[in-house]
C-alpha cells in the first residue's frame, strides 16, 4: 500500500535562503546558487557538512549545474541529482527532498533552484507530431486565449482581470527578492506595453535569473544539530500529478490544479478556505483567477469580487501571492517553487516584515509546468 | 493552373470532411476508444494506450472559444500583429491557430476553416489553413 508524505515521518522546513531575482546579468549561477545555499544555511544556523543530499531543480542551465556550485561550500561527497520539470523543477525538487527525508534516507536534504534566462529547445516540439501554429502561440497567447475564455464565461471586464498585476506588484514592492519592486497603478498596468489580447506586459512574469535553497530536516536531525524547533515549518502535504485527457484540452492547468490540491488538502487534513497564505503560479494575471477558483478558496466565477472586496490582500481572508507571485517577484524557473516555500516558511514564522500577514498559519505553494504537470505543498505551523 | 500545394499536407486537405463537406478538413486521428484528436499521431492512443489509431477527417467548422490578438512575436516567420483563434471543431478537438484578415470575432461565433497562400521561407507560394467566421 502506497503511503503519502504525512504517514511517514514528519518533515521540517528549517533554513530558506534567496538571491534576489533579477533581470540577466554577468552574475554567475555559481553565485546565485551559493548565494542562496549560503543564506538557508544560515537561516538554519547549521554548518554546510550536516547537509546529506540535494536535489537541484533548473529547467534552463545546461547538464549537471549542481556540483559546480556546491562544491564551493566544501566537496562532502553527498548526492546530489539534478530535477527538471519546467516551471515546476524547484517545487518538485523540494518535493523530492522532503520524501527524502521523511523515509529515512536523509535527516537533513537540500533543495536548491537556480537558473538563468537563455534559449532551449523545448522536447514536445521534437517529438515528430505535427502542429498547425504553435510557434505563433507563446505561452501569454496560451493564456491571453484563456483570460478571453473566462472574460465571457463570467462576463467579467478584462480590467477587472488586471487588478491581480496591482495587488502583486504592491506586494512585491515590499520584497527584497523581488525582481519588480514597484507599486503600479490599474492605469500604469492597462497602459504598458500591449504583449497579446488584453495582456500588457505587466501583467505577464518577468524573464529572470536567480536562486532560491530550501533546506529541510527530520526531527532527529532538528534535536541532533539543535536546529531552533519554535522556527521550524511542518510539510503537511506533497502532491504532484500530470495531464490527464480533458473535455476541455485548453484548459488543463485549471484541471490540474484542482485535481491536485484536492490531493493536497486531503493529505493535510486542512481544508482550502482555512488558508491563511497561497502562493500560485500567476505567470499571468487570469492565472490566480483561475487557480484560486480551482483550489476552492474561493467559489467558480467568484474570484473578481472576491479580489476587489480585498480578500486576497495582505491583511484579507487569505493573502494570494503576498511575495508578489511570479508576476512581480519573478520567474526564473528552477527557483520559483521554492522561492514560494522560502515565503510562506517566512510568513509563518512571522518573519516577513512589512509584507507580514498576520496570524498566519497554514500555508499553500502551487505550481504548474509545461507538460503539463502541476505540484502543490501545505505548510504549517 | 493548379492550386499551389499545402505547407502542412499531413495536417489538413482542400477536400472537406464527411461531417462538413464544404470546408478544408483538419486530419485528425480516432481511437477504438472513442477518442478523438487533432493533430494526428500514431504512438498511442492519449486516453487509453491503444495503438489501433486510425485517421479521420475531422470537420472544418466550429465555434469560437477564444481569441487573442499577438502584438508582441519573437520568431522571424511571422510578423505580429496577428491573431490566434481557439476553435472547438465540430468533431470534437479545441484547434488554435491563425484567423485568416481583420474580422472583429467573439467567443461563440461560428467559424470555418480555408486556405490561404503563404510563402515559405524558400520563397515558393503554398496554401496553410486558417480560421474565418461563417458568413
Amino acid at each position: 500500500m502506497s503511503k503519502s508524505l504525512k504517514e511517514l515521518r514528519p518533515v521540517y522546513v528549517v533554513g530558506i535562503g534567496l538571491h534576489r531575482y533579477q533581470f540577466l546579468s554577468d552574475t554567475t549561477y555559481v553565485d546565485l546558487g551559493l548565494t542562496a545555499v549560503r543564506a538557508a544555511l544560515a537561516d538554519a544556523n547549521i554548518e554546510w557538512p550536516t547537509v546529506e543530499s540535494a536535489y537541484v531543480g533548473r529547467a534552463l542551465l545546461p547538464m549537471a549545474c549542481g556540483r559546480p556550485i556546491l562544491r564551493h561550500l566544501g566537496a562532502t561527497g553527498i548526492p546530489i541529482a539534478h530535477i527538471e520539470n519546467a516551471s515546476a523543477s524547484g517545487s518538485t525538487a523540494f518535493r523530492q527532498a522532503c520524501i527524502e527525508v521523511a523515509s529515512g534516507t536523509s535527516d537533513v536534504s537540500l533543495a536548491l533552484g537556480v537558473d538563468k534566462p537563455m534559449a532551449i529547445a523545448r522536447a514536445e516540439g521534437l517529438t515528430g507530431i505535427g502542429n498547425l501554429a504553435d510557434d505563433a502561440i507563446a505561452p501569454f497567447t496560451h493564456f491571453a486565449l484563456l483570460a478571453d475564455q473566462y472574460a465571457t464565461q463570467y462576463g467579467v471586464r478584462h480590467e477587472d482581470i488586471a487588478l491581480v498585476a496591482v495587488k502583486n506588484h504592491r506586494n512585491g514592492a515590499k520584497n527584497p527578492f523581488a525582481q519588480h519592486q514597484k507599486e503600479r497603478t490599474l492605469d500604469e498596468i492597462l497602459g504598458g506595453k500591449k504583449i497579446s489580447g488584453t495582456f500588457t506586459s505587466l501583467q505577464c512574469t518577468p524573464v529572470g535569473e536567480g536562486a532560491a535553497a530550501v533546506i529541510v530536516a527530520s526531527e532527529d536531525g532538528i534535536k541532533r544539530l539543535g536546529i531552533a524547533a519554535s522556527r521550524a515549518v511542518r510539510v503537511a502535504a506533497s502532491a504532484g500529478r500530470s495531464q490527464k485527457v480533458n473535455i476541455d484540452a485548453t484548459r488543463y492547468d485549471a484541471v490540474l490544479t484542482k485535481e491536485t490540491a484536492e490531493i493536497a488538502f486531503r493529505e493535510s487534513g486542512i481544508s482550502p478556505r482555512a488558508l491563511d497564505i497561497v502562493e500560485l503560479h500567476d505567470a499571468f494575471t487570469v492565472e490566480e483567477i483561475e487557480y484560486v477558483e480551482a483550489m476552492g478558496i474561493c467559489g467558480e466565477g467568484e474570484a473578481i469580487s472576491r479580489l476587489k472586496d480585498g480578500e486576497f490582500d495582505i491583511g484579507g481572508r487569505c493573502a494570494v501571492s503576498p511575495s508578489g507571485g511570479l508576476i512581480s517577484m519573478g520567474h526564473p524557473i528552477g527557483p520559483t517553487g521554492l522561492g514560494q516555500i522560502a515565503e510562506i516558511a517566512r510568513q509563518l514564522r512571522g518573519e516577513a516584515g512589512p509584507r507580514q500577514h498576520a496570524g498566519a498559519r497554514t500555508g499553500l505553494a502551487h505550481m504548474v509546468g509545461v507538460g503539463a504537470v502541476c505540484y502543490v505543498h501545505i505548510l504549517q505551523k | 493552373m493548379t492550386a499551389p500545394d499545402l505547407l502542412k499536407p499531413a495536417l489538413y486537405r482542400a477536400e472537406g470532411s464527411d461531417t462538413d463537406p464544404d470546408h478544408p478538413a483538419l486530419l485528425g486521428g480516432a481511437c477504438e476508444c472513442g477518442h478523438v484528436f487533432f493533430p494526428p499521431q500514431t504512438y498511442g492512443c492519449e486516453r487509453c494506450g491503444r495503438m489501433s489509431l486510425a485517421t479521420r477527417a475531422l470537420s472544418g467548422a466550429g465555434k469560437l472559444l477564444a481569441s487573442a490578438r499577438v502584438h508582441l512575436h519573437g520568431g522571424k516567420t511571422r510578423a505580429a500583429p496577428f491573431t490566434i483563434v481557439s476553435v472547438r471543431l465540430d468533431d470534437g478537438p479545441i484547434v488554435r491557430t491563425l484567423l485568416a484578415g481583420d474580422d472583429a470575432v467573439h467567443p461563440g461565433d461560428r467559424m470555418v476553416t480555408m486556405l490561404v497562400p503563404v510563402t515559405n521561407a524558400e520563397g515558393a507560394e503554398l496554401l496553410d489553413l486558417r480560421f474565418v467566421p461563417q458568413r
